[in-house]
């Protein structure tokens, strides 16, 4: 797909996959196409999703172009609903299920990122996690204590303040 | 000197580009553009079409950022703002890494739209709070978006002025390079130039930027950061003066 400006940008060298070709429409004209990016998976968080995985998705994010870009499309959400009450759960946009591969109920799943409207992001512990993210001792830590330890989601919620 | 903080000085000067009945759009992690375009829009830019990305008041799109990509590549913004890691003396922005890019010395965040917007939005000023050798160079390490193009390019717009804590650039289109055309009330030639990582061109009759006004002032310390506070609670908490 063609992308406007780009033409003369470092992006030329760094990425031999993007091509500057003459514009078809105007050949005096440089353009630059980059191929469309195919995911394999995408993990995406919904503010609220029917059991055939029809996704309530926040207005302001990209998760329904990026499901859409994916060959498997997992998504959690804060709540599995009826298509009736779907319509009702709150602002969003609706991403058909035919799109989506597998969906699972996650109360709080986006942590410690946010849900807009339900919860915040959680700085304190994003600022433990950059800490953590300096040296390979205190990531191993962080990895073991809470991505590793826990045996689900709600045992990792409880690990924190 | 009027008591204010860095960024409250870089907003007035950024409210005082802004121009009534412009679209003006402000993207990621760029706390000090949005209280400069608020306090444009509060004072001479009512009718001005104001865009901030993750605003819940400010963001007249639903299906996420594609819709604003769209929108910016149809030469829809008259104004913009993008920053980076290096800038050099031709209005080049370096938003990818420092260094070799396989063995970074400071990864950066990557050029994201700023190699489509800094050619596509008519005028693009870019903010630096940082003002040292480090970040304005001679030549930066890579160029995610240039400052200027050949003339078979397709470039409706580009780079129009770069603000700091230290002074304002114009970028010379003609030149294809910045050149100092104000600066901030007490700062010397001497500092600009020991703090600056490119040879200057003679700045000794350069203008100084009037001080932010008391009415300016209050509005920043009031509605502006009230509003800023939705995006950029942190920022709100620390760059304005009490």
């Amino acid at each position: 797909m063609a992308v406007p400006g780009h033409v003369g940008s470092d992006y030329e060298r760094l990425r031999p996959e993007f091509k500057v070709i003459p514009n078809p429409y105007d050949p005096a004209q440089p353009v630059m196409i980059v191929p469309a990016i195919r995911c394999d998976a995408a993990l995406i968080h919904a503010l609220a999703a029917t059991p055939d995985g029809t996704l309530l998705l926040d207005h302001m994010e990209d998760d329904a172009l990026l499901a859409q870009a994916s060959r498997v499309v997992i998504a959690s959400a804060e709540r599995i609903v009826t298509r009736d009450e779907l319509g009702r759960a709150g602002e969003g946009v609706v991403l058909e299920g035919i799109h989506v591969t597998a969906v699972v109920e996650l109360p709080r799943g986006a942590h410690p990122t946010f849900v807009r409207g339900l919860y915040a992001v959680d700085a304190a512990h994003l600022s433990e996690y950059v800490v953590a993210a300096r040296d390979d001792e205190a990531f191993r830590d962080y990895l073991a204590r809470y991505v590793h330890g826990p045996k689900d989601h709600a045992a990792y919620l409880a690990l924190l303040t | 000197m009027t008591p204010c903080t860095p960024q409250e000085r870089m907003a007035t000067v950024i409210a005082r580009e802004v121009r009534d009945g412009e679209t003006v759009a402000v993207g990621t992690l760029a706390p000090v553009p949005a209280s400069g375009v608020l306090l444009a829009h509060f004072t001479h830019a009512p009718r001005a079409r104001v865009v901030l990305l993750n605003h819940p008041d400010y963001w007249p799109f639903r299906q996420g950022s594609k819709e604003f990509y769209d929108f910016a590549q149809r030469g829809g913004f008259d104004l913009f703002f993008l920053s980076g890691g290096q800038i050099d003396r031709h209005g080049n922005l370096n938003l990818i890494a420092v260094g070799d890019v396989e063995r970074p010395r400071v990864r950066l965040p990557g050029g994201a739209g700023s190699a489509m917007l800094y050619y596509l939005a008519r005028r693009v000023i870019v903010f630096r709070t940082e003002h040292s050798p480090r970040i304005f160079v001679e030549r930066v390490d890579h160029v995610a978006s240039p400052g200027s193009s050949p003339p078979e390019v397709a470039r409706p717009g580009g780079p129009w002025k770069v603000v700091t804590p230290l002074c304002v650039f114009r970028f010379d289109r003609e030149r294809k390079a910045l050149v100092v055309e104000s600066v901030h009330p007490g700062v010397t030639r001497e500092e600009l130039a020991r703090r600056t990582g490119f040879a200057l061109d003679d700045v000794g009759s350069v203008e100084v930027i009037p001080e932010p006004t008391s009415g300016e002032l209050h509005l920043l310390r009031t509605r502006v950061r009230e509003a800023v506070a939705k995006t950029y609670p942190q920022f709100a908490e620390t760059a304005f003066t009490r």
